[in-house]
């Protein structure tokens, strides 16, 4: 309408067409001076009428006094709804705020003190200096109308005050109830008025979110919920938990029950998990709730409480067990079309590369071919076919055993092993597939099925416990690798179970004088695997005695840093619980006392994204070492481990590792490149892929190697055309180094995971959860990766197979009431976040369209593209059950 | 009596009974019979482990209707192969050398890279390596000199250590008698050995081994070195004066490449090279004339060297300045146009046969009737067969092969180039380019071997401050007949 913005003309609308008018004629030099008389009209009028109104006020006469403040109050009601600049009448009420104030304290009480206090809480406003709260002070002295009535502003800003004068009387310790009829007021106000976020801030300024659930209704209760749970991030604890108990609770109240899960799984309390089973009475949708708790790979028993019926118990058990996964997983791969087996020569790509691959050697390279053994089963990890490991034997040259062969002595665990991983989840095919290595006499093949098996099993759980009855016998063995190869198959297989039956028979090896140091090493990261996140003390005790028992040679090998790893894992993400035993461990050898202090505070705070413990961790990569500390490798792995949990700690992460990569150690650097890996983990962004880019061409070979390795980790499972050109371009770079070229191996082995249907990032449901087993596995990889000679490229290789732990098919796969695969359109785009954003915005934005099962990327989330179905949780991931909208009509 | 079933794989046997009182083999018996799976290999899960043959049944708790599940297969056992496989790793370093496709590269032994590269380049002629293994059988002959000897033994351990090695190898020996022989490589500057000119090194070597290599007893590849890299060249002298004419031979070990303005390719290079102007006392005039000399090739080598004229004496700056002019060389060379007539007509049948057998490489067919051309086919496969082997194979001109003879075509393909970078030839770097059997190239930075792209090699052509050719070498494509 107007031609341009007039500097005088906000306000109301009849204000605004007049000065249209008067806009061509203005000279812009004289806009100045006119501030004082250029008013139009009306503004005049209404300044007389106020200063009339201010003369009133001060009027004897009581009637006189009422008519004056009535009308004051009507005039500044009636502006008050626009808030782009002061309003009219405040504005010109200015001058006498001083007149009314001194005027207010020599009234008598009565109605019309109150009233005039009203008025004086609204000019307040604008007027009360900074920290003075005159505003509260006479809203409380005030007349306790309808406190909307007055406009958002003057809410919002009585908030502001009510949270500081909290504080000062919180203090003195002072009475707060006055303060809370009115938080009341202003968080019903809020609640109605779409600032939901407004209101959950002042209560949690003072304290009191329990007020929200008389609060919230059917209209506003996903945004709070959404706005508590997002909140309860930057929150210290225990606040974070108190935010999410409430956002649990109004879950519950409205029968949100997936979210309500959701954030029992957070809390990891199974009490409201189970709550969450008994409110429900709808079997379908407890069928998606056990969707839900398998993906985030806990071991959870159904009682009869929370499903009555045996046969339905027993189902529903299933789904929790994963038994279904398998299935699921393949469904998904028929459907994308990638069934088709892969070789190592099919990802290398040698043929791109001109003229640098060296020309096919005649003699097998043992290194070489372990390194296609491990590409070859991620690539083709939970398919249940490939090419070197599967294929039938012939009747002349046996060529089942014939790739095993040409892996040598601990390579064979490794290439046995792999079986396991390539049948992953399908425990019956995978058991009769790994049973006729069960009865060689050669012990790293044996301990290749052991390990095998374990990973079979890995995330399923089975009421016959194959992997317990196979693998018990063989703890005990006289052969080392034997013995490791059953623990680590236990831990793997078993990770998060907490079972009683396993812990009495490792714990006893960790305190066996005869045990050697690798057997107790591994047991102990088996025990902090099964135990993780329990914080058992029996556990806990034996590792501790196992530490101390250990020579000062023996605190100096590579293997042992598995230990305080074991013990640290039992924390994972427990935060204070682990004071105790950080205690303990100061009096530990010095050798390992640095380093079991970090490694426990990082574990404890892994994923918890504290600010003071990150500043902990970056003050110890910060200090210059004589030679021999090593602690410093798990102080920067454990940044990125408390720092992951939520995006803005993770760039400011990213960008402190940046400066750490300058001014560390060299064992400092070593690390960064793994600690960049893990914040980035399948989620390939690129200037992190650019740094490690860089650093893999660096002249410190192992800072080379781990940067390798990790864009082998943020590239896991997503098959990036990016990272493969660069470790393709890599492959010819180091031909010639065998350990360097092994890495370039297992990094283009991990970037094309499962052919690029899974994922290692531990975190599920929009990042909302993090599943702990699957960062045990990651983080014991990593601190493996702090020296890369003696356990990776040395004969532990097999550790790399921790990672199962992590892998998970990032697919979107839909399912019908009786849980049949159907495919239906969903939109796929970019998640958008919404938190505190107001009506119903866009979730995603740059979608297509694709019908199910689809792969989501990092950062990416689904809606349904139809009205013909409703899913059963509002988290598109993994599983989802959809049920026909009875509401829906054919077009 | 019990009731259970058993999964195993993935079929479910429903109703299996069990007597308590016997023991649990008989149970295993009656899974063999459905399975297959002998008992001994039946691996049954029950609580708390594995299902033993002597075990008890009440101690066990099986329940009825209970779901057990077994594991096992009648597979047969993975046995290790009988041939234990190699593995790369375990080889002695010598072995491992070859599967490396390419030999070690040599040290710098500080301003040494002028003599390294000129050895790498010599090396990838295999009829040399074998002349020189030879020698060792034919001894020293009383007509060299103790320090030539020594120099042809020095050459002929350093091609064997390289071939052995698979780290860089130090070429000391070999320099302390190149040193002793030619005491111009010697010059000392600043403390330090100079750099010296690779072009010298070349020919100086060259030439040694030449008179070495000479066998004792007159026979007629007496000369092993003059063979494979002699060029014979026939020229006309001519006085535009007097309208003399003479013509006199020469043999030279490589051909130049003047550089001059016109000068854009090596074989515009070659031909001005060929084409000299000398003064001389015609002894019709009676004094001194100038004469033109036109020189053409009479007999071809193995190995054509070639050399760029790209340093010349700068008088003002008292140094060998370079021409840093770019000139292309192709990495197959036909030269029958520098050849003298009598040699042309030698060429002609040799490159007709050539043609054709490239001309049937890429489809076409030669002009004969339908009948005989399956024959003739088969036929010129095999002679390609042969002439492709023989390009590996140590052969020289006129050798013969059970097949037919091999000739001389007058067409080369690029083997090595020597190349320069620096603004003159007593400093700078020299850095050699080899081919390698397997059709790879290699860059031999000192110690360092890398491999390059073919298109790569041609880039070397100057023009910039980036490596250049300054010797460059083409082994002739031979012909069966």
């Amino acid at each position: 309408m107007a031609p341009g913005p007039d500097p005088n003309s906000v306000g109301d609308g009849a204000k605004r067409d007049e000065a249209t008018t008067k806009v061509p004629s203005k000279d812009p030099k004289k806009k100045d001076d006119k501030k004082e008389e250029d008013l139009s009209e009306e503004d005049l009028q209404l300044k007389q009428n106020l200063e009339l109104y201010v003369e009133r006020v001060q009027d004897p006469n009581p009637e006189l006094q009422k008519a004056a403040l009535e009308s004051m109050r009507q005039e500044i009601r009636a502006s008050t709804s626009s808030m782009t600049s002061v309003p009219k009448p405040l504005k010109f009420l200015r001058p006498h705020y001083g007149t009314l104030k001194e005027f207010h304290k020599n009234m008598a009480e009565s109605d019309l003190k109150k009233l005039l206090a009203d008025i004086l809480s609204v000019l307040a406003l604008t007027m009360s200096a900074e920290g003075e709260r005159e505003s509260l002070g006479y809203r409380l002295t005030g007349s306790e109308g309808d406190i909307g009535s007055w406009g958002h502003e003057y809410v919002r800003n009585l908030a502001g005050e009510i949270a500081e004068e909290y504080t000062v009387r919180q203090g003195e310790e002072s009475s707060i109830e006055d303060l809370m009829d009115l938080v009341q007021q202003i968080v019903a106000f809020h609640m109605k008025h779409n600032a939901e976020t407004e209101a959950v801030d002042l209560l949690m300024d003072v304290e009191d979110l329990d007020l929200l659930l008389e609060h919230v209704d059917r209209t506003n209760f996903r945004r709070t919920c959404n706005y508590l749970t997002s909140a309860a991030k930057y929150l210290p604890g225990p606040d974070d938990m108190l935010v999410l108990d409430i956002a649990y609770m109004i879950y519950i109240k409205f029968e949100e029950y997936p979210n309500a899960l959701q954030i029992a799984l957070f809390l990891d309390n199974m009490q409201y998990v189970k709550q969450v089973f008994t409110s429900c009475t709808d079997l379908l949708r407890k069928k998606q709730f056990c969707y839900m708790i398998s993906r985030h790979g806990i071991t959870f028993e159904l009682d009869p409480e929370m499903v009555e019926n045996d046969v339905d118990r027993e189902m529903l058990q299933d789904i929790v067990n994963n038994t279904k996964l398998s299935e699921g997983y393949l469904t998904l791969a028929r459907d994308i079309e990638v069934m088709e087996a892969k070789t190592p020569e099919d990802i290398y790509k040698a043929h791109l590369l001109d003229g640098r691959a060296s020309s096919g050697p005649s003699a097998d390279s043992a290194r070489q071919n372990l390194a296609a053994t491990f590409v070859n089963a991620f690539v083709n990890a939970g398919f249940g076919q490939d090419k070197l490991m599967t294929v039938p034997s012939d009747s002349t040259s046996g060529s089942a055993g014939n790739w095993l062969f040409k892996n040598k002595e601990h390579g064979k665990t490794s290439a046995a092993a792999s079986l396991g991983m390539i049948l992953l989840w399908d425990v019956d095919a995978g058991l009769t597939h790994l049973d006729k290595y069960f009865h060689t006499n050669d012990n790293p093949i044996i301990a290749g099925a052991l390990l095998g098996v374990g990973i079979v099993n890995c995330g399923i759980k089975n009421d016959c416990d194959p992997a317990l009855a196979l693998l018990g016998e063989y703890i005990d063995k006289e052969d080392s690798s034997v013995r490791i190869g059953a623990i680590m198959g236990l831990g793997i297989a078993y990770a998060g179970s907490q079972n009683d039956q396993i812990k009495s028979s490792l714990s006893p090896i960790l305190n066996d004088a005869k045990a050697p140091l690798d057997v107790i090493a591994f047991a102990a990261l088996s025990l902090g695997m099964i135990y993780v996140g329990s914080c058992n003390e029996e556990v806990a005790q034996s590792i501790i005695f196992a530490l101390m028992d250990r020579s000062e040679a023996e605190l100096g090998e590579a293997l042992t840093r598995f230990l305080p790893l074991g013990l640290g894992l039992l924390y994972l993400g427990k935060q204070e619980s682990v004071e105790a035993t950080a205690e303990v461990s100061k009096t530990f050898n010095e050798k390992i006392r640095k380093y079991c202090d970090m490694t426990l505070l990082s574990c404890a705070y892994a994923g918890t994204g504290n600010v003071l413990k990150v500043q902990d961790l970056l003050a110890q990569c910060g200090e210059h070492l004589e030679k021999g500390d090593n602690h410093q490798g798990p102080a920067v792995l454990g940044l990125a481990m408390v720092a992951m949990s939520e995006e803005l700690g993770l760039d400011m992460a990213i960008r402190s590792l940046e400066r750490v990569l300058q001014y560390g150690e060299q064992n400092v650097r070593r690390a960064v490149p793994l600690a960049l890996g893990l914040l980035c983990i399948s989620n390939p962004k690129v200037t992190v892929m650019d740094t490690l880019s860089r650093l893999s061409h660096d002249t410190d070979s192992e800072v080379a190697m781990s940067a390798i390795i990790s864009l082998g980790l943020i590239g896991a499972g997503t098959n990036n055309a990016r990272i493969a050109g660069m470790l393709r371009n890599l492959s010819s770079y180091y031909y010639k180094d065998a350990s360097l070229l092994f890495c370039v191996r297992i990094a283009q082995g991990l970037v094309h995971m499962g052919k690029g249907l899974l994922t290692l990032s531990p975190f599920h449901s929009e990042r909302l959860l993090l599943s702990p087993t699957a960062l045990a596995g990651i983080v014991t990889l990593l601190h493996a990766c702090l020296d890369m000679k003696s356990i990776i490229l040395g004969k532990y290789h097999f550790v790399l197979y921790f990672l199962v732990l992590a892998m998970q098919p990032r697919m979107m796969l839909t399912v019908d009431e009786n849980l049949k695969p159907i495919s239906v359109p969903v939109r796929v785009g970019q998640a958008v976040d919404v938190v505190g954003q107001a009506g119903r915005p866009k979730t995603i934005t740059g979608f297509q369209t694709h019908s199910t099962p689809v792969l989501l990327a990092a950062g990416e989330r689904a809606e349904l593209a139809t009205d013909k179905y409703i899913p059963l949780s509002p988290i598109l991931e993994g599983f989802i059950i959809l049920k026909e909208n009875p509401d829906y009509r054919e077009e | 009596m019990l009731t259970v079933s058993v999964k195993w794989q993935k079929k479910v046997f429903e109703g299996i009974e069990i007597d308590p009182t016997l023991p649990p083999y008989v149970f295993k018996a009656q899974l063999y019979d459905l399975t297959g799976v002998p008992p001994e290999r039946q691996k049954i899960m029950v609580k708390g482990g594995l299902l033993k043959d002597d075990a008890d049944w009440s101690a066990i708790g099986v329940k009825d209707g209970q779901k057990l599940m077994m594991m096992g297969t009648a597979d047969e056992i993975v046995k290790a192969p009988e041939k234990a496989i190699v593995f790369a790793e375990d080889l002695p370093e010598e072995e491992q050398a070859t599967h490396l496709g390419y030999s070690a590269g040599l040290v710098n032994l500080g301003n040494t890279c002028y003599m390294n590269s000129t050895v790498q380049c010599l090396k990838s002629v295999p009829e040399l390596k074998s002349a020189l293994s030879n020698y060792a059988l034919t001894g020293r002959s009383n007509d060299v000199d103790q320090t030539s000897h020594m120099l042809t033994v020095a050459t002929r351990e350093l091609f064997g250590d390289l071939d052995r090695s698979v780290n860089a190898v130090s070429p000391t020996q070999f320099w302390m008698t190149l040193r002793k022989k030619f005491p111009q490589f010697s010059q000392l500057q600043n403390g330090m050995h100079m750099q010296q000119d690779a072009e010298e090194c070349w020919t100086q070597l060259l030439y040694t081994l030449s008179q070495s290599l000479k066998a004792p007893a007159s026979s007629e590849d007496s000369d092993a070195v003059k063979a494979l890299f002699g060029v014979n060249l026939r020229s006309r002298v001519h006085c535009q004066e007097s309208g003399e004419e003479s013509s006199e031979t020469e043999s030279v070990y490589s051909l130049k490449c003047h550089i001059s303005h016109e000068v854009n390719h090596l074989h515009e290079g070659l031909k001005h090279g060929l084409k000299g102007e000398l003064e001389k006392t015609s002894p019709a005039l009676g004094r001194t004339a100038l004469y033109l000399k036109e020189s053409l090739i009479d007999s071809l080598p193995s190995y054509l060297t070639v050399q760029f004229v790209r340093f010349f004496w700068k008088r003002e700056t008292n140094q060998k300045a370079k021409i840093l002019r770019k000139v292309d060389y192709p990495l197959e060379l036909d030269i029958f146009d520098l050849c003298s007539e009598d040699l042309r007509k030698k060429l002609e049948a040799p490159r007709q046969k050539l043609r054709d057998e490239e001309g049937k490489k890429l489809g076409l067919q030669p002009k004969s009737s339908s009948k005989d051309s399956d024959v003739k086919m088969t036929d010129a496969e095999a002679s390609s067969n042969e002439s492709g082997e023989s390009s590996t194979v140590t052969q020289q001109e006129g050798a013969s092969s059970e097949k037919g003879t091999l000739h001389m075509t007058g067409i080369y393909d690029l083997v090595s180039v020597l190349t320069h970078k620096g603004r003159s030839a007593d400093s700078g770097h020299y850095v050699a380019w080899v081919k390698q059997e397997s059709g790879k190239w290699i860059q031999y930075d000192d110690s360092h071997p890398s491999l390059q792209r073919e298109e790569d090699i041609t880039k070397l052509s100057g023009g910039g401050d980036w490596h250049m050719a300054y010797i460059i070498m083409y082994k002739a494509r031979l012909v069966s007949m």
